[in-house]
C-alpha cells in the first residue's frame, strides 16, 4: 500500500528492525541484517512517533511540537517514510 | 593515524563445518580443516567465557552489531549462551548459518536467547543443481530449516551465492525468496578469494550472463520494494572502480577467528601471505583496534600508493580490497587491479577475455573434501 494512497495506515518499524540509541555518539540508529543507519534529526523525530499513530496522526503531531505548516511538513515525512520502506525498514499497517 | 570506532563485529566461533564446502561458497573460513565430528578441531578455539569477553570489549570499543559464522556457528552448543551475551550489551545478533543442524529445539532456544536475524545461505533454487555445488544433500533441509524459522518468527535473510553454473537461475532465486516469505534476499557473485580464487576459471560468469543477472536483479528490486529488499553484488573483475572494500581497512569492521587471532578482513590471513595477527588471549581488543600493525597497515590513505595517493577517489574507494591486490599483483599494498586506473588492470582483462572468448567451456571445479587431512 503505498503512503499516498493511504493517510490512515500506521507506520511501523519492519520486523527485525531495532531502533537503539548509539552509547558512543547518542544519536539513534536503526539496526537489521548487515546494516547500520545512523538517523537524522528528522527521521528520528518521525520514527520515535510511529508508534500506532496513523500517518496523520504523526504529521499533526510534530506540526504541533515544531509549530510549522503541515502540508510542507506531510510532504517531508511522506518521503522519509517512503524511502524508509523502500529499503524494508518500516512497514505500513 | 587514528582509530575510528568500529560498528560491526564478524565472530568466527568454530571451524567445524557438516557440509562439503566445495568452493568457499558457504560463509566458512576453515584454513586448515577439522571435520564435523573431529574433535581435535576442537583444540584451540576460544571458550564460552572467552568469547563472551570480546562480545564485552567489543561492544564497549563501540560494535553495534554481531555476526556468528564458521564454519557452521551451529556445530557450537553455547550459541544460544553467546547470543543472550550480546544482546546484554544491546548488539543486533545475526546468525549466518548454512541451515544444517537447525532443529526446532535449537531455533527456539536461540529466539528466545535474543536472536535478531538469521542470513540462511543457499546454493541455487534447484535441489539437483544446489546438491552437485554444496556437495551435500542439503538443500531440501534448508527449505524446512527456512520454513522453521519463518514459524519461530525470526526474520529471514537469504544469501545466494551466485557463480557461472547459476546465474541464469535468478528469477528462480528470487521467485524461491518470495515463497519462503524472506525479508532480504542478497544475490552475491562469488568473490575470488580462497578455493574460489583457484576455481575462477569455473566460477567466474560471462558477460552476457552479467548483463542480464543485472538487468533481472534490478527489475526484482523495483517490483518487491518493501516487500523484500534485494541486494545484488557484480562479480567486481567487471566493475570499473574498485569495491570499497571493508569501508576502509580497521575502519568499521573487524572479525574475530575461532582461535582468537583478530583479523582487520576474515579472507586477509589466507590471501596476504605475510599478514600476522594479534590475539585476544595475549592482547585487549582495545589495543589491537587502535594501535596493532595489522590494523594500522592500510588504515587511511597514508600507505597508498599511487595512482591512489593522488586521486580524488582515494576516501571513497580505498583504493579496493588489500586481498584481491595481493592475489593478482603479488603485493597487498598495490591498487586493488579492478581499477581501470590501476597499471595491473590487464591481468583482469586477460582473466575476461579467456572468460568471454566463445572456444572457452568452464572447466568443472574441484572440491573442498571435508578436510581432516588435507589442506586447503
Amino acid at each position: 500500500m503505498p503512503i499516498e494512497s493511504a493517510d490512515a495506515v500506521q507506520p511501523r518499524l519492519a520486523k527485525g528492525v531495532r531502533l537503539q540509541t548509539d552509547s558512543a555518539t547518542g544519536k539513534s540508529v536503526l539496526l537489521f541484517p548487515e546494516g547500520i543507519v545512523e538517523l537524522n534529526e528528522t527521521a528520528q523525530e518521525i520514527l520515535s512517533r510511529c508508534n500506532g499513530r496513523t500517518f496523520n496522526e504523526i504529521v499533526r503531531a510534530l506540526a504541533e511540537e515544531y509549530d510549522s505548516d503541515v502540508a510542507a511538513l506531510a510532504a517531508d515525512v511522506r518521503e522519509t517514510l517512503s524511502d524508509l520502506r523502500r529499503r524494508k525498514l518500516i512497514e505500513l499497517i | 593515524m587514528t582509530a575510528p570506532r568500529p560498528y560491526a563485529l564478524l565472530a568466527e566461533v568454530t571451524y567445524r563445518c557438516p557440509l562439503h564446502l566445495s568452493v568457499l561458497l558457504e560463509p566458512c573460513s576453515c584454513p586448515q580443516g577439522g571435520g564435523y565430528s573431529d574433535m581435535h578441531a576442537l583444540n584451540g578455539e576460544l571458550t564460552t567465557d572467552e568469547w563472551k569477553r570480546v562480545i564485552r570489549d567489543a561492544a564497549t570499543l563501540g560494535v553495534l552489531q554481531i555476526g556468528f559464522s564458521g564454519g557452521e556457528p551451529l556445530a557450537r552448543r553455547d550459541l544460544a549462551e553467546l547470543v543472550h551475551a550480546a544482546r546484554e550489551v544491546s548488539l543486533y545478533t545475526n546468525l549466518i548459518t548454512s541451515g544444517i543442524g537447525f532443529d526446532d529445539d535449537r531455533i527456539s532456544a536461540l529466539r528466545d536467547a535474543g536472536l535478531d536475524s538469521v542470513q540462511l545461505s543457499f546454493q541455487s533454487d534447484d535441489a539437483d543443481l544446489a546438491d552437485e555445488i554444496a556437495g551435500a544433500r542439503a538443500h531440501r533441509r534448508k527449505l524446512d530449516v527456512a520454513a522453521k524459522i519463518r514459524a519461530a518468527g525470526i526474520p529471514l535473510s537469504l544469501n545466494f551465492v551466485i557463480h557461472r553454473r547459476n546465474i541464469d537461475r535468478l528469477p528462480e532465486m528470487i521467485e524461491l525468496s518470495e515463497s519462503l516469505g524472506a525479508e532480504r534476499v542478497e544475490l552475491a557473485n562469488v568473490q575470488f578469494y580462497g578455493w574460489a580464487f583457484l576455481n575462477r576459471a569455473a566460477l567466474l560468469p560471462t558477460q552476457e550472463q552479467v548483463t542480464r543477472a543485472r538487468e533481472i536483479a534490478m527489475e526484482a528490486k523495483a517490483r518487491l520494494a518493501g516487500k523484500i529488499d534485494i541486494f545484488y553484488v557484480l562479480p567486481d573483475y567487471y566493475e570499473t572502480w574498485p569495491k570499497p572494500c571493508l569501508s576502509g581497512w580497521g575502519q568499521r569492521y573487524f572479525t574475530v577467528n575461532p582461535t582468537g587471532d583478530v583479523l582487520p578482513c576474515p579472507t586477509a590471513s589466507s590471501a596476504i601471505p605475510d599478514s600476522r595477527f594479534e590475539n585476544v588471549r595475549a592482547h585487549a581488543i582495545d589495543w589491537i583496534w587502535r594501535e596493532s600493525e595489522s590494523f594500522n597497515r592500510f588504515r587511511g590513505t597514508e600507505w597508498m600508493p599511487e595512482p591512489c595517493r593522488s586521486c580524488p577517489q582515494k576516501e571513497i574507494d580505498f583504493g579496493g580490497c588489500r586481498c584481491q591486490a595481493a592475489l593478482l599483483t603479488g603485493n597487498a599494498a598495490n591498487t586493488d587491479p579492478v581499477c581501470t586506473l590501476s597499471p595491473n588492470r590487464a591481468r583482469v582483462d586477460a582473466v575476461l577475455r579467456d572468460i568471454n572468448s566463445s572456444n572457452n567451456h568452464a572447466p568443472d571445479w574441484t572440491y573442498r573434501v571435508n578436510p581432516k587431512t588435507l589442506d586447503c
